[in-house]
């Protein structure tokens, strides 16, 4: 792995990777051009929101102004940070088609979920954040618990990305590790600290047309020179050009899952423990400027979604079709012969984009990173400043005082984030350690909304009694269990096939344990009084009434339209 | 800044401009590339297309 100052020159990863084919990776002028353009953009955008922001709400919560549209494409854009989109082109050439189950069965309810059912809570019960949400419902440690968990998931995964970044550009292009990752944390800084979440928010919408159009081309033109779906379904392993029919045993699928944990591992806990609960794209909807445009802000991001496989994913999938029919070679690990998937995105590129269209492309993956990135320096100052400083560390002071820390808290981030990236290149085993560990936590979140926002007997001994059985118990069978050479520190009692179905199964679990042991410690606690749940709990919650707007502004015919396409698909795909 | 669409429209226009020029500056064929089609110029018009229409959009509201 890279250390500090390693430079390319030196020689050290210049096996056949990069002295051979990568070499024709190489940018002109007008790619620096067209990248230079869009740093100008981003800043520009955080320079005109800028006057917005006076108070802490406006920096950190945008105070609640950004109309659905904005909100909705910034909802999934933030969730599409660099490593999603090298990640789904890699599992795409890995697994093939399967990998849409990430998005139309391991996003698409739990987005309409969200948007019908817990919306009303989040935006209606007028908290700040999601952990603040959990202060109001249950209790103060509660609260803590959920804000210092996600603090550290925002900072760790904003690293990770970076690292990512740094380490594909340096693989790529010949850039240096540390040159990118500061240019790159600094532009989202100076952007961020400038205009705040809005900020975050308003340049969330461009990277995403621009990640949308940087990519398509290169999805189609991959597609249309594989022959189109047939010509790759007739040059790849036919149980990567299904979703379901392979899913009777882990043996019968490349990624060595069968379809129970599937569709309840990924498709109900993990699924619905990210998007239901996770702040990040949470806040995004809790920024709209009314009721009604926060509960339609998921649903309207549903659409785009579910379409993003075939411009994320048909690449990696084409790809493979394209080195089978000999036209590509997929890239190798340095010295190695194993496939290096990460890097099939950018030599496919090379393959396909002329100078000009490659700088719009890079520019694109650029984007992607700061999306993500923004995404989670904006989430992680929220929390912070509101659900660690204000609530254990200062309390009552005026409110300049926290827009300054929400200020500090961005750079503190960004810095800590670097932190994290040089971490990650130099302890790499440490960081897949990590990366497993907090994979878990997200998973029994889902038990703990669910229970508080329609059991009104819950209660906050309850919730935390079970928030943490879940991260143990989840943690536990990681260490029991092994996959892949991963996990098994205790014991090895059982062997998956793949990690993917061994962090399904956990998911379970630790979703399973949280539900349980929340239900049977609330009922042996003494629960809040009704009047004190007004706006937090099913039943005691004005549920808005739609009947007056049009059918296309109300949330439920949304998501029926939604339900309807993400069928037509699976069975298209079956 | 009361429009996003007005930046966002600004930028891909922009761009958009910019591939169609170097369409025609360097057209190709690119012997090492595994297309035959002009890329820039097809991604630079959809491009400007994209862009003109937020630029409308935002004219038509304000």
């Amino acid at each position: 792995m890279p250390q500090e100052g390693t430079e390319i020159g030196d020689c050290v990863y210049c096996h056949r990777f990069l002295c051979g084919r990568l070499r024709g990776l190489k940018l002109t002028a007008i790619d620096y051009v067209l990248l230079s353009l869009y740093f100008v953009f981003v800043l520009g955008i955080g320079w005109l929101v800028k006057r917005r922001v006076s108070t802490s709400s406006e920096f950190l919560t945008s105070g609640r102004s950004v109309p659905v549209w904005i909100t909705s494409l910034a909802f999934i854009a933030a969730n599409l940070g660099a490593q999603e989109v090298i990640g789904m082109c890699a599992s795409g050439a890995k697994y093939g088609i399967l990998t849409s189950h990430f998005y139309w069965i391991g996003a698409i309810p739990a987005m309409l979920f969200v948007g019908i059912f817990m919306m009303p809570f989040y935006y209606g019960s007028k908290a700040r954040s999601v952990p603040e949400y959990l202060k109001l419902r249950f209790d103060e440690k509660t609260r803590g618990l959920n804000a210092i968990m996600f603090a550290v998931m925002t900072i760790f995964s904003s690293g990770i990305s970076m690292y990512a970044l740094g380490l594909m550009f340096q693989l790529a292009l010949g850039w240096s590790f540390t040159s990118s990752v500061l240019l790159s944390a600094a532009i989202v800084l100076v952007y961020t600290l400038l205009g705040g979440l809005t900020s975050a928010i308003y340049n969330e919408v461009l990277q995403f047309f621009l990640i949308v159009l940087g990519f398509a081309p290169l999805a189609f033109l991959a597609a249309h020179r594989a022959g189109g779906w047939s010509g790759i379904v007739g040059h790849i392993a036919s149980n990567k050009a299904h979703l379901w029919s392979n899913l009777g045993s882990p043996a019968a699928n490349p990624m060595g899952v069968e379809a129970f944990s599937l569709i309840v591992g990924l498709g109900f806990t993990l699924s619905f423990g990210y998007w239901c609960t996770n702040f990040l794209v949470v806040q995004r909807a809790m920024a709209a400027n009314s009721m009604s445009a926060a509960r339609r802000t998921p649903l309207v991001a549903a659409f785009p979604k579910m379409f993003m496989p075939f411009v994320v994913i048909l690449p990696g999938i084409a790809a493979l079709a394209l080195a089978n029919m000999h036209l590509y070679d997929l890239p190798l690990k340095a010295g190695g012969t194993d496939v290096d998937y990460n890097m099939v995105l950018t030599t496919l590129m090379s393959k396909f984009y002329p100078a000009g269209m490659l700088g719009v492309g890079l520019t694109a993956l650029m984007a992607s990173f700061m999306s993500g990135m923004a995404g989670n320096i904006s989430a992680f100052n929220t929390v912070w400043t509101y659900d660690i400083y204000q609530s254990y560390i200062r309390k009552g002071a005026p409110d300049k005082h926290y827009l300054w820390m929400g200020r500090a808290a961005t750079v503190v981030g960004v810095g800590l984030s670097i932190l994290t990236a040089y971490v990650a290149a130099a302890f790499n085993n440490i960081m897949d350690i990590l990366q497993l560990v907090f994979g878990i936590v997200n998973a029994p979140l889902f038990a703990t909304f669910v229970l508080g926002m329609f059991w009104k007997r819950a209660t906050g001994n309850g919730a935390f009694a079970g928030l943490l059985t879940g991260c143990v118990s989840g943690t536990l069978m990681l260490g029991l269990t092994v996959a892949e050479g991963k996990g098994g520190w205790f014991a090895n009692l059982y062997e998956f096939r793949s990690s993917m179905a061994q962090n399904f199964w956990i998911a379970m679990l630790a979703f399973s344990s949280c539900f349980l042991v929340t239900i049977a410690v609330s009922l042996m606690s003494r629960p809040k009084a009704v009047s004190e749940l007004h706006n937090l709990v099913y039943g005691v919650t004005d549920i808005p009434k739609e009947e007056s707007v049009p059918w296309y502004k109300r949330p439920a015919p949304l998501a029926v339209i939604v339900a309807v396409v993400v069928i037509i698909l699976n069975i298209i795909f079956w | 800044m009361n429009d996003l669409r007005i930046p966002i429209g600004l930028f891909f226009a922009i761009i958009g401009a910019i591939l169609i020029v170097v369409s025609f500056v360097a057209p190709g064929p690119h012997a090492d590339l595994l297309t035959s089609a002009n890329v820039n110029l097809y991604s630079g018009i959809s491009m400007l297309v994209f862009g003109s229409v937020m630029l409308w959009l935002a004219r038509r509201a304000s």
